[in-house]
């Protein structure tokens, strides 16, 4: 029961940690300060799947990356790029019209069960 | 330290090279962001055991998929094994029992005999067959991994065995299949185990085929039916009557349900086979005299066996072929 649980709950955020990532990328971010950033917003990421994400949407060119060798330690930034933001845009959009959708879609199973 | 260059290396030796060290270096920065100033073994584990498995983690990274052959190809992967294997296990069954056939030397020990040859015979030929559909099998799913790993389309759904997307369209090729009417592979793979056991008689038939007797303690075949010769002249049009029937059976297995076109088909070639036979059978002197007067002590008939015997097996043929037609008609021209 709770495995089945926690493997529907991990499907169903499979694809809003994107849109979580993206969010955060407007100002570069390195892959831990990133992890920092969401969990300060209570966003937990597994760290295993946030950084091939991340290489995933450089691919996509979605977000672009660069060594900072300044450092003691060099670290890798990304940040979001020019279509990444439109993307974004787009993505946002999209998930305020699925969450409303869902929330009259739940409200009416609340409804329904009261009956 | 020394457990951090391990688990880099577990992640990266798993990825392609180009990324390798890229990703490593990666790693490596996050790792030493996660820890504290002088760490322990203890905080270090906790860590990796944040990152979780190397396995896992790098097959995040990677962009090659992490199965063999994925939804897209599967449907179409079965589809294909399902028609090839059981044609070329078939025909590997068939080539090889022909083959052990015209190479049999007959030897006429019959406690070896009949029995014996015939298991060595079909051990030989189920052999080839498992062993050609294990090699039909290894290559198909070959290519389809290779065509799974090349394919750059980025398409995800499950193609059609035409190699193009599913419309509607594509359902008005294929027929509606009853029960009755479809041929089963049981089917096919019995006509085809006929026809092999028919050669392997028709070849052998003097060896096989009589009345066994024990003699000195040992069972032999003292009285062989058939005269080997005679039925062996016939070999030519024997021939000609049997490649007609192994076509109709892999005309079967293609098609997969009776047809009203199949029905003429079956026709054609039961006409040919009984003409054969007919032939074949009418010839007085393949039977032999001593098979003949054999039956006659057995039976206790004071007539002369051969003309009897001669009319009731060419009858009987015409029986069975006529309601092998009609059943053939019947299933084709069902709706």
């Amino acid at each position: 029961m709770d495995k089945l649980l926690s493997s529907l709950v991990t499907e169903l955020r499979r694809g809003t940690l994107m849109l979580a990532v993206l969010s955060q990328l407007r100002t570069p971010q390195y892959g831990y300060s990133l992890v920092q950033l969401l969990e300060e917003s209570s966003v937990s990421i597994e760290q295993s799947t946030l950084y091939p994400l991340l290489r995933r949407l450089e691919k996509q060119e979605l977000v672009e990356s660069s060594w900072d060798t300044t450092e003691s330690r060099p670290r890798k930034y990304y940040v979001i790029t020019e279509f990444g933001i439109v993307i974004l845009e787009q993505l946002k959009a999209e998930w305020e019209k699925t969450t409303k959708e869902l929330q009259n879609l739940l409200k009416g199973d609340v409804e329904n069960a009261s009956d | 330290m020394h457990l951090i260059d391990i688990y880099i290396q577990e992640v990266t030796r798993r990825l392609p090279g180009k990324s390798r060290d890229d990703i490593g270096l990666e790693l490596r920065s996050t790792i030493e962001d996660m820890l504290p100033e002088n760490y322990s073994e203890k905080e270090l584990k906790e860590v990796l055991n944040n990152l979780g498995n190397p396995a896992l983690l790098a097959s995040e990274y990677s962009e090659q998929p992490m199965y063999l052959i994925g939804p897209k190809y599967f449907d179409m992967y079965m589809t294909l094994l399902k028609m090839i294997i059981p044609i070329t296990a078939l025909l590997a069954f068939f080539v090889i029992i022909v083959e052990n056939i015209i190479t049999y030397s007959g030897e006429k020990d019959i406690v070896n005999g009949i029995i014996n040859v015939i298991i060595l015979i079909l051990g030989h030929g189920i052999w080839g067959m498992i062993s050609s559909a294990v090699q039909t099998f290894f290559w198909i799913t070959l290519v389809f991994a290779i065509l799974e790993r090349t394919d750059a389309s980025k398409g995800k759904s499950s193609l059609t065995p035409g190699w193009t997307e599913w419309t509607p369209d594509n359902l008005k090729s294929i027929p509606l299949i009853s029960k009755e009417k479809r041929i089963s592979t049981g089917d096919i793979f019995g006509s085809l185990l006929r026809i092999a056991i028919f050669i392997s008689v028709y070849f052998n038939a003097s060896d096989l085929l009589g009345v066994y007797e024990k003699v000195q303690g040992k069972i032999q075949l003292t009285i062989p039916t058939f005269n080997q010769e005679v039925l062996q002249s016939y070999w030519l049009i024997v021939i000609v009557a049997l490649i007609l029937e192994i076509a109709f059976v892999f005309y079967k297995l293609i098609v997969r349900q009776w047809t009203s076109k199949l029905a003429i088909m079956n026709m054609v070639r039961n006409i040919v086979s009984s003409i054969v036979f007919i032939v074949v059978f009418s010839n007085d002197r393949l039977i032999n005299d001593e098979f003949y007067a054999y039956l006659k002590d057995l039976l206790h008939v004071p007539l002369e066996l051969k003309n009897p015997v001669i009319i009731i097996s060419i009858l009987l043929c015409l029986v069975f072929t006529l309601l092998d037609i009609m059943q053939g008609f019947r299933k084709g021209n069902m709706k």
